[in-house]
């Protein structure tokens, strides 16, 4: 299998930090959200307790801002540097792409739609992501520091970040196990497991077949794929 | 050794016999006929004497008006009694106690976890026993009246029955309401718990809740039942749940209950102008946890509403619109799987 190279190191290890970070969260944010269930209780008792749990969602809430802000400061400089091809900008064509593809599952046209380095959906879950993310952590902060936050904002605000601190995390939490699940692990296309992200390879079938524009742009540019692993003999 | 063992069985049995045998009934009129003597008294070594003459109709009225005095001073049951000593009037009490467990079991197994009998075990002779709470010879049903359990509590617990008489609960009570709270309803009568255990104290929502969550008694004084769900689904009552059920040892800074912000003993209707809980009381209060606090964090509490657009317009919406998103959100990204899986069927 000829693979070429997808995620650079530092994307990988991102990635890896989102995926160990957002689990923690979960699993201490989420008894306190469902905090009547039995399952809720079992489980902060095994946390050693709400305050132990509340104390590492805490910390694991201040890295993945920590996180946040390192990626965004990142683009930024990036972009002012002019040393990113803006992949994950969304774009006219991904709407048109997105169209194509819902026909295409419609059986209203046997041409799939012919994508990137990423796709509509890609380019979606990580926009979704990001905006959440900030919705996550300013909230987070908000509640972390209730009187610094009634200091410059009407005291509603806390409760108002209460909710929506919970219902994003929840909303996160059901695209990942719905969106990103199935994308990565359950899809037929992908099935059992999607490791480009942990490799950082991919194989060329699937560039042929998932991001056939930019394996064209490969071929133009440097001949042929740039081949990371031999096939096996 | 079994034969050492079996005579002393024997023996044990011979003397249980015998004390059968001895308890010979004795009527009242017996005791009486000496006990009437205004000029007996049994001295003490501290020096002090008590009193042995008995009212005639001592047991009159009581609950135990039935009883003969040998069911209570069975030590007595002998004519004439085998001398005995005591350092004090109260060591008589002291020793008497142990006599109320034969008939009332239950209650004082449930006194083994009080902590009365706790500063009995002590050593502690102030700590009350069976008698200073429901008399001796009187002894009445404690809760008849009602008032009586207050005044009974009082007793001891002089500065917090001052606060609860001047409390929106015991000015009811006085006033002859039986639906408001006393003394035992949170305290218990025997088995009375520390009020600053951890344990105790995250049962005060329950506590309030099991009045203030009773539809048909709220509906009575006007008073909302949502108060406790509004509470529990709090940061404060979400953490107290927490931690009364998560079965591991609690380790955070106390979190408000109730009693934290409304008050224990001196507690006042929310409308009262004393009460800590009225506008104009609420950020002192806030601050009693939230050094800091300013003018905008009471704000933060909904006191005990659910946001709408009327009371919390901005947390409504908030609420409002992730009800529409999420199900719109899952509901097209499921689709588009389905729609998906749909089509590589086709194709195959």
């Amino acid at each position: 299998m000829t693979t070429v190279k997808r995620f650079s190191g530092l994307e990988r290890v991102e990635h890896f930090a989102v995926m160990s970070l957002f689990a923690v969260l979960a699993l201490t944010g989420f008894p306190q959200k469902f905090y009547d269930h039995r399952w809720a209780q079992v489980l902060t008792g095994w946390l050693g307790g709400v305050d132990t749990a509340r104390f590492f969602h805490r910390a694991a809430g201040v890295a993945f801002g920590v996180l946040l802000a390192v990626h965004v400061a990142r683009l930024v400089f990036s972009v002012v540097k002019g040393t990113t091809a803006l992949s994950m900008v969304p774009a006219r064509q991904d709407f048109a792409d997105a169209v194509q593809t819902i026909k295409y599952y419609l059986r209203l046209t046997d041409t799939p739609a012919k994508f990137d380095r990423f796709d509509y959906r890609q380019k979606f879950e990580y926009w979704g992501l990001i905006l959440g993310s900030f919705i996550v952590v300013g909230t987070g902060l908000a509640l972390l520091f209730p009187i610094q936050t009634a200091l410059l904002l009407p005291g509603q605000v806390i409760p108002a970040a209460y909710v929506a601190h919970s219902q994003e995390g929840l909303m996160a939490f059901l695209v990942v196990i719905v969106w990103h699940i199935y994308n990565a692990h359950l899809s037929p296309d992908v099935f059992p497991f999607d490791t480009s992200i942990f490799t950082g390879d991919i194989s060329v079938e699937r560039m042929h077949h998932e991001h056939p524009l930019e394996l064209e742009r490969m071929v133009k540019t440097e001949g042929a794929p740039q081949i990371t692993k031999k096939p096996a003999a | 050794m079994p034969r050492h063992l079996a005579r002393a069985f024997i023996l044990l049995l011979i003397v249980t016999a015998r004390a059968g045998a001895q308890a010979p009934a004795i009527d009242n009129a017996t005791c009486l006929g000496c006990h009437t003597d205004a000029s007996m008294a049994l001295e003490l070594a501290d020096g002090t004497s008590v009193p042995l003459r008995v009212a005639e109709d001592a047991l009159a009225g009581s609950v135990h008006a039935k009883h003969n005095c040998v069911d209570c001073h069975t030590a007595m049951a002998e004519v004439p009694h085998p001398p005995r000593t005591f350092a004090s009037a109260r060591e008589i009490s002291v020793t008497l106690d142990a006599q109320c467990r034969t008939c009332h079991f239950a209650n004082y197994a449930k006194t083994l976890d009080s902590v009365h009998q706790q500063a009995v075990a002590r050593g502690d002779r102030t700590a009350p026993l069976c008698v200073d709470c429901h008399g001796s010879h009187g002894v009445t049903k404690p809760s008849t009246p009602r008032t009586l359990i207050s005044t009974t509590c009082a007793k001891c617990h002089e500065g917090v029955a001052a606060q609860y008489a001047r409390s929106v609960h015991g000015r009811d009570l006085s006033g002859g309401n039986a639906d408001v709270p006393t003394c035992t309803d949170c305290h218990h009568a025997h088995d009375v718990a520390g009020p600053r255990k951890t344990e105790w104290e995250l049962k005060s929502p329950e506590m309030c809740g099991r009045c203030h969550a009773n539809p048909a008694m709220m509906q009575k004084y006007g008073l909302s039942t949502n108060v406790l769900r509004t509470y529990l689904t709090d940061f404060h009552g979400k953490t107290a749940s927490l931690r009364s059920h998560q079965g591991t040892p609690v380790n955070g800074a106390v979190v408000a209950r109730c009693t934290d912000c409304h008050g224990v003993h001196d507690i006042q209707k929310a409308r009262d102008p004393q009460s800590p809980v009225i506008k104009a009381n609420l950020l002192q209060t806030c601050r009693r946890c939230h050094a800091g606090a300013t003018e905008n964090f009471p704000g933060a509490w909904l006191s005990h509403y659910d946001p709408s657009l009327h009371t919390a317009p901005l947390v409504y919406g908030v609420k409002v619109a992730y009800a529409v998103i999420i199900p719109f959100m899952i509901g097209g990204l499921g689709l588009q799987i389905l729609l998906h899986l749909w089509r590589l069927m086709a194709n195959r």
